[in-house]
């Protein structure tokens, strides 16, 4: 009881952005002990600019890199060690460590990984039970596209899912952020579990070789097969359903506030129809059937949006569903952070830092799956640059301080990046002027009781 | 036979559709022996389009095929008293029950996770629901368009000018059967250590907005909220056409400004007001005309080739199934799977998500017939009388 399941295990991490920064947080969580290594002059994306998302409290501080909001949720937990891999000292003391660790994780160009001696031939000698993961855009082996540079925005139109995302008729669109990042992040985990299941069996280490790609492709296997077998290409629908009908997002009162509402049956439909408080509406010939529902669309679409306007977008949710029609609101970021629902099962965890990092308290995403034996929270903070440079190199290596000193003079560890840009400093509203925001919140900390 | 990750471990999936059917098949995959249980008129993932001839015969669901692969089948009727205990019984020499029902209703036929515990302690219950087993949303209906409005993805989908946007497909199905497996494992892999079992509870909702992790920290970091993109000029953010489909590039990679305008063969590229970022993001609407100029003669296949090998450019091209069917990347990753299937007959399914030296995903049979492994289940596998298990068909309990 109480035990999480990665309890004992060391994971050393070189990863950069996304995917696999998010799954290390994931298994520091899940009670791992996480060391990040990043470069001194090559800090994690996520540190600042576009993808680093906010600045706490939009002040970018004397340490901007230990204050953006992506760089905190993505490696929450962990242990933070910065080492210059570019150096033959660097690079021993990374072996050094992997030695130590049961897990190792990297991002890099397979390249890098093989001028290191650390591509997985090489990582199996350093050390046979070794559990490697390598996330590339496209996968390690020798397809054509094995070296191409790659990231989860221009990867969406690769993978095939812009093809089938877009306005009905209009060209393709991406959608949401990174996604195919969050696939390979949730793969890692998979591969993790199942290899420390294998290890604890054989004794035997393994490889784990994701590439990003074709988790995507995967995603959009039933139209792959649909080409296969019947020639179809498939079509953008924006948000309609081939089988289901109404369904859409439909405008609510306010500004720019939205609800989305699916009917798959008459059943369903009776209820919409009770709801909008129009129950003769059933029996009009134009709507009384799927089939008839779907031919006459456009006209259906009026019809729900004059109701929907009327109302607020959390109210039609609940009269929707009460009468059985599967229903919600478009969630911006401010629902999502104020959601009763979340905040109930624990989907979101405040999260306090340390004075000296003068972030205070803050809210963040959890995980989306809960084990009712084995509570799981977030462990702690995201790590400052380096913090944990001297306690790892002397708990768990034995070095002495004269050594670190003699790292730290040679720049091979440290706690300041070498090249780091000072981002450029824009108020709240020049940012919604610039379109980055759609809106800010200046009540947030009150309504989140930070 | 070669190791897996998993070929101690028996799944009885009682799901139906999509998500929890894949998490199955991905355990699967991975050497578990898979029961799927379906009831006797099948579940409804049979029905699920695209079928192999566009034939909509309850055997010939491409997508049941696919969700399915690696799964022995048989059918069971969990609304009678002996389907219960029939159930119980195989739960007894079972590790992992996978299911995807409305919150409640496996309580209501005494087969909920504090049931099974009591038939077999190590019994690990992942359940797939829309919005989880607690909380005030628990009891509400959803489709895809439903958990992906509520993740927080379509206010940042779509541009300022439309309505938010969904994602093609049903990713948050998907995405959901891969958390699915991963929770899965975890509880095994704790279970190994602990001797017991645990029910996983999985929120649709949750997983879709676990991919939030620019947007939700945004607001408790400084009340910003994001929102749609602008529909034109919004660097690069927006997929472009050019003369034989479409394409997005991104700055960075491994690619200059100067390399990236050297690209487009566009000298003006390089002037101040495109060729710094903060420039850029006043003077996007211009930018998109001279690229959309300078691409309009060239085609996806050339440009992709071109911008990823002799520029290290961050470029994508939107691909189609059709070239995702014929794709010599996902052939050296063994991609597809070469399946034989009683009915639909051979084929290839997408399969592999990730390559794993020493326990790889691998292939072994084919989606079940409806009921097919009826015989070797209960007859073989709980010692039921021949006679019996005819007599159980009889009385629609299998």
């Amino acid at each position: 009881m109480g035990r999480l399941p990665l309890e004992g295990i060391r994971v050393i991490e070189s990863t950069y952005v996304f995917a696999l920064p998010y799954a290390a947080g994931l298994l520091a969580d899940l009670g791992a002990e996480v060391i990040k290594v990043e470069g001194p002059g090559r800090i994690d994306t996520t540190r600042g600019g576009a993808f680093g998302g906010a600045y706490a409290d939009n002040v970018i501080g004397d340490d901007p890199w230990n204050r953006s909001a992506s760089y905190n949720i993505l490696n929450r937990g962990k242990k933070s060690m910065v080492l210059d891999l570019s150096k033959p000292d660097g690079l021993a003391v990374f072996k050094d460590l992997i030695k130590t660790s049961d897990v190792v994780m990297e991002n890099f160009t397979p390249r890098v990984m093989r001028r290191w001696g650390l591509d997985w031939p090489n990582m199996k000698k350093l050390k046979p039970e070794i559990i490697m993961v390598s996330n590339t855009g496209y996968g390690h082996g020798d397809g054509p596209y094995s070296e191409y540079p790659a990231q989860a925005t221009t990867q969406e139109s690769t993978h095939g899912l812009t093809h089938i995302t877009g306005y009905r008729g209009d060209i393709p669109s991406k959608a949401g952020q990174s996604y195919v990042d969050f696939l390979a992040c949730w793969s890692a985990l998979l591969g993790i579990a199942l290899a420390l299941r294998h290890r604890k069996k054989t004794g035997k280490g393994l490889w784990i070789d994701i590439g990003m790609y074709q988790l995507g492709c995967f995603n959009t296997s039933e139209f792959i097969m649909d080409w296969m077998h019947n020639g179809s290409l498939g079509r953008r629908m924006g948000n309609r359903h081939p089988w289901r009908a109404p369904q859409g997002c439909y405008p609510c009162a306010g500004d720019d506030e939205w609800c989305v509402l699916s009917v798959g049956d008459d059943e369903e439909w009776a209820g919409l129809c009770r709801a909008m408080g129009q129950p003769a509406l059933t029996s009009d010939e134009r709507f009384a059937t799927t089939l008839s529902r779907m031919e006459n669309h456009d006209e259906l679409d009026e019809v729900i949006s004059d109701w929907t306007r009327t109302l607020g977008k959390y109210e039609a949710m609940e009269r929707l569903q009460d009468e059985g029609v599967p229903a919600g609101p478009v969630f911006d970021a401010r629902d999502t952070n104020l959601n009763e629902h979340y905040w109930a099962r624990g989907f979101l965890e405040r999260v306090k830092y340390p004075e000296n990092r003068k972030l205070g308290e803050r809210a963040l995403i959890a995980r989306p799956w809960r084990f009712s034996k084995t509570p799981v929270s977030i462990k702690g903070p995201a790590p400052s640059l380096g913090q944990h440079n001297r306690e790892l190199l002397k708990g768990v290596l034995g070095y002495d301080e004269a050594r670190c000193d003699e790292l730290e003079e040679a720049g091979i560890i440290a706690t300041i990046p070498t090249n780091h840009q000072s981002p450029a400093d824009l108020s709240m509203d020049e940012l919604v002027r610039r379109g980055r925001l759609a809106y800010h919140d200046p009540e947030y900390k009150q309504k989140l009781g930070l | 036979m070669l190791p897996t990750a998993l070929d101690d471990i028996r799944v009885l999936d009682i799901s139906q559709g999509i998500a929890g059917p894949l998490c199955a098949r991905i355990l699967g995959d991975f050497g578990a022996d898979v029961i799927k249980v379906e009831p006797s008129s099948g579940e409804r993932g049979r029905s699920l389009p695209p079928f192999h001839d566009n034939d909509p015969h309850p055997e010939k669901s491409l997508f049941f095929l696919l969700l399915n692969l690696n799964k022995r089948g048989v059918t069971l009727n969990l609304e009678t008293n002996k389907g219960q205990s029939m159930f119980k019984e195989l739960v007894r020499e079972a590790d992992v029950v996978i299911e995807s029902y409305a919150p409640g209703y496996l309580a209501s036929l005494g087969l909920d996770h504090a049931s099974l515990e009591r038939e077999n302690p190590k019994i690990v219950m992942t359940s797939i629901t829309p919005f989880g087993q607690t909380g005030p949303y628990s009891g509400y209906k959803a489709e895809e368009i439903v958990t992906y409005a509520m993740s927080g993805i379509m206010a940042i989908s779509g541009t300022t000018d439309r309505e938010p946007l969904r994602h093609g497909g049903v990713q948050s199905q998907y995405e959901s059967g891969l958390n699915g497996a991963l929770a899965t494992a975890f509880a095994l892999l704790l279970r190994d250590f602990t001797d017991e079992g645990q029910h996983v509870d999985l929120s649709m909702q949750e997983v879709v907005a676990s991919t939030m992790v620019i947007e939700q920290p945004f607001y408790p970091w400084n009340g910003g909220v994001r929102g749609r993109r602008n529909p034109e000029g919004a660097q690069f953010s927006n997929i472009m056409p050019c003369k034989d489909g479409y394409f997005i590039s991104q700055p960075g990679g491994g690619a200059t400004w100067e390399q990236i305008a050297d690209f487009y063969r566009r000298e003006d590229l390089k002037e101040p007001r495109f060729a710094e970022a903060e420039q850029r993001s006043l003077h996007g609407p211009e930018m998109d005309e001279i690229i959309l100029e300078a691409t309009s003669d060239r085609t996806m296949a050339e440009m992709f080739k071109e911008a990823s090998e002799n520029y290290r450019m961050l470029f994508g091209i939107a691909q189609t199934p059709e070239d995702l069917a014929d794709c010599p990347q996902l052939e050296s990753r063994d991609f597809y799977w070469d399946v034989d299937h009683p009915v639909i007959g051979k084929t290839r399914v997408p399969s592999r998500l990730f390559n794993m030296t020493e326990i790889p995903s691998r292939y072994r049979i084919p989606a079940p017939l409806l009921g097919q492994h009826n015989l070797e289940v209960y007859e073989q596998g709980l010692g039921y009388a021949r006679d019996d298990v005819v007599r159980l068909r009889e009385l629609s309990i299998i």
